[in-house]
């Protein structure tokens, strides 16, 4: 039996088969070799022709229901898009239009809200960003001040979102707001915002991260007047509804190809370096690997319990995470394995493919802060599923 | 997370709850400890007698044609309840038995699946980080006369009988049925810190008789592969029961024990490591219920059987040594329980090759991308 670090992805009946086959031979045909295996960090212009594509072939939704245009797709079939997605180094599409917002649009929203935004969505011509966090809410988020008054049919927002991924590409924002100063507890004030980025009163301001490059940007929000009808869902209603589909897109965000991608680099670039000869880094990439293992069986199992609806509560925070730190430390494994050219600041042509180690280190110092610090996970662990007290 | 089973299989899981916990726990384990019993032949003839161990043997060679996986289900909680018995062995030695295709192995396995003679397989340490362990010598005419040593048999002083792996003149391997009075052999034992045992067999021209031999060359080397991926296995799934009892032992503690005028429980710094605890503990449930349906499904590649094996040790005693932290003092007396599942922990990492070991035998298998 030929080894193969990714032998436990998959275990497709014969219909998933099926369609995997059928994405596969798909995207390598279709999927521009300029897009595929990007050292560096892709924007929403550079990915836009990757998604019409997507949207063109009908798969760019696959969670959303037909009636949506979407595909209706298993949970299943939503896992084999991305695979076959990461399998040949294609960019993923952005997820703060297609799997944050529009699932709770669809949910809640009104029937015009659903008609103005969903279609944008679909073919990628509007890039959307989310405004929750904020210089004094963080993994706090409850804590948010961004204010919004409702003045006659208009909102008027002031405040300051930070933190925001694509913030300065984006056409729309759904933000957290503070509707109600006074409501105990904290996060009973707090509204779902949908907010047009060209609004007069909002100034964008990239933030260039430690990896050199401006993912985030922070809003400057001065007497924004955004229409009644923005409000999705209910008036102090937004926490709720802001947390409803998280479960499902952690999948997407969380597969073990992420770790596997960054362990084959670190094997690709140890030949170059000599570390594919050092008894020390083998081990360390064994260790690795059999942590990769056991995740992708965690990561498989909860998929099939999610799809048949029964998965723990616990399993959210454990994919956080498992999937940040083996993604973490496979990236040190990386810089490690380039030895002298770990620091280097330029690609490093390999036989494969250019590889940035350093960059791909820095990307992964993200996963551990982003979306609840790991730490605030091992919080809800210790209250939830272990019980303990506070 | 709870594993996806059959009707069947929750009735079976049901059954083996309830039957390890009736027979087991801490206390029970202290005893035998205590009286420095090997097996707990009480606990394994109600596990024989349940069925248990013709669980994973195919119908046609009379067992019940259920998979490995449902097996595993039953080792788990024998590790959760500290049991001291053969489970894992026993199910090892039938496997190979129902997998021979020689008359004289069918016997053996029915006596062994009626609970009459109880078989474990006697194999060389090469790999489990003895490396100059050499299998015993067999020398084969009309008879086989065996010639040599075998060290670290669990379990070899109660057993009836061994499962031994030799080779031939022509350095070719062996498989053969030895019994335990069998004229020539010798068991010494050694007590391990969990007070289970460890024991070295001398063969000292021991004659088994012309129809001792079940396996021989590639059918053999195909046993023997499998015997020790499965034994290996086995106890990783053991090792998941002893993890998950010793977690549970210290968060009950460290919600009741007070210091500083609150439970320990509520301070972060143990909350955090607990939580780890469970992460790696998770983890390895999903990667061993997933390795033994891989087992079932023919599709279990050796290196997945040392992953396994490496973090189930790892976690074991990660997770014992941050119980026994918990406890603070108590922890570490011999009259708390918490240090039971500690030892054994200890003992069950080591057994059959440890994390280094299984960490070395991973990389040479997958070493072809590095």
């Amino acid at each position: 039996m030929k080894w193969d670090n990714t032998a436990l992805f998959s275990d497709d009946n014969p219909a998933d088969a099926a369609f995997r086959h059928e994405v596969r031979a798909w995207m390598e045909l279709a999927c521009p070799k300029e897009l595929r295996n990007r050292p560096s960090r892709i924007t929403p212009p550079e990915v836009r022709p990757w998604h019409r594509l997507l949207h063109e072939r009908g798969w760019i939704a696959p969670h959303w229901p037909r009636e949506y245009g979407g595909m209706g797709a298993t949970l299943t079939q939503q896992i084999i898009l991305v695979e076959e997605m990461s399998r040949i180094g294609a960019p993923t599409p952005f997820p703060h239009g297609l799997s944050f917002i529009a699932p709770i649009i669809i949910k809640v929203g009104t029937p015009e809200q659903k008609a103005k935004h969903l279609p944008g969505i679909l073919t990628g011509d509007m890039t959307w960003c989310q405004g929750y966090s904020e210089t004094g809410a963080g993994s706090d988020l409850a804590s948010l001040k961004t204010r919004a008054v409702l003045q006659g049919d208009h909102f008027v927002v002031n405040g300051h979102k930070m933190w925001t991924t694509n913030g300065h590409y984006a056409d729309w924002m759904f933000a957290l707001v503070r509707t109600d100063p006074d409501a105990k507890p904290r996060h009973a004030g707090i509204s779902l915002l949908l907010l047009d980025m060209k609004s007069a009163g909002i100034a964008v301001k990239p933030i260039r991260t430690i990896r050199g490059d401006a993912e985030f940007a922070e809003e400057f929000f001065d007497n924004v007047r955004v229409p009644r009808e923005n409000l999705l869902g209910e008036l102090n209603g937004g926490w709720r509804i802001s947390t409803l589909l998280l479960g499902g897109e952690r999948f997407a965000t969380s597969h073990p190809r992420n770790a596997a991608l960054l362990l084959n680099r670190a094997r690709q670039v140890a030949k170059i370096s000599g570390a594919a000869q050092d008894p020390a880094f083998l081990q360390q990439l064994a260790v690795l690997e059999t942590d990769l293992l056991a995740y992708t069986a965690y990561y498989r199992h909860g998929a099939a319990l999610q799809a048949a609806g029964r998965a723990p509560e616990s399993m959210s925070a454990v994919i956080k995470i498992a999937a940040g730190e083996l993604s973490q430390r496979a990236s040190e494994l990386l810089v490690q394995a380039a030895g002298p050219l770990g620091p280097r600041a330029v690609d490093i042509e390999t036989q494969a493919e250019p590889l940035n180690p350093a960059e791909d280190m820095f990307e992964m110092r993200r996963v551990s802060v982003g979306g609840g610090a790991l730490e605030v996970q091992r919080n809800i662990l210790a209250k939830r599923a272990l019980d303990l007290p506070s | 997370m709870e594993p996806i089973l059959s009707e069947q299989q929750s009735l079976l899981r049901d059954s083996a709850v309830r039957l390890c916990a009736n027979l087991g726990g801490p206390k029970r384990a202290r005893q035998l400890r205590n009286d420095a019993v090997e097996t707990d032949r009480e606990a394994w003839g109600e596990i024989v007698k349940a069925g248990w161990l013709a669980t994973a043997v195919p119908e046609q060679a009379g067992g019940l044609g259920m998979g490995m996986f449902d097996l595993s289900l039953a080792m788990e909680e024998a590790g959760r309840q500290l049991l001291m018995v053969p489970l894992v062995e026993a199910a090892a030695a039938a496997w190979a038995l129902a997998h021979a295709d020689r008359q004289s192995s069918k016997r053996a396995l029915n006596e062994a699946l009626e609970g009459k003679r109880l078989l474990v397989p006697a194999l060389a340490q090469a790999g489990w980080g003895l490396e100059d362990s050499a299998p015993p010598k067999a020398r084969t005419g009309t008879s086989v006369v065996l010639e040599g040593r075998l060290r670290f048999v669990p379990f070899a002083a109660t057993a009836d009988g061994f499962l031994v792996a030799a080779r031939d003149g022509r350095k070719e391997p062996l498989l053969c049925v030895v019994p335990r009075d069998a004229k020539g052999l010798c068991v010494e034992s050694v007590p391990n810190v969990d007070g289970s045992t460890s024991s070295e067999i001398t063969l000292d021209g021991v004659s088994p008789g012309a129809d001792a031999i079940v396996a021989r060359s590639d059918k053999a080397r195909e046993l023997m592969a499998a015997m020790r991926d499965l034994l290996a296995l086995g106890v990783s799934a053991e090792l998941l029961g002893v993890s998950n009892a010793a977690l549970d032992m210290t968060l009950q503690y460290i919600k009741l024990r007070q210091q500083f005028g609150k439970p320990l429980g509520s301070f972060q710094a143990l909350q955090h490591r607990a939580a780890s605890c469970f992460v790696d503990i998770e983890l390895n449930r999903s990667l061993v219920y997933r390795v033994f349906s891989a087992w079932d499904a023919a599709q279990c590649h050796p290196a997945m059987v040392s992953a396994t094996k490496a973090r189930a040790s790892r976690t074991a005693l990660e997770v014992t040594r941050t119980a026994l932290q918990m406890h603070g003092a108590i922890g570490y007396t011999d009259e708390h329980d918490i240090g039971l599942y500690y030892k054994r922990a200890i003992t069950l990492a080591a057994l059959y090759g440890n994390e280094l070991n299984h960490t070395t035998r991973f990389f040479k298998l997958t070493a072809q991308g590095a």
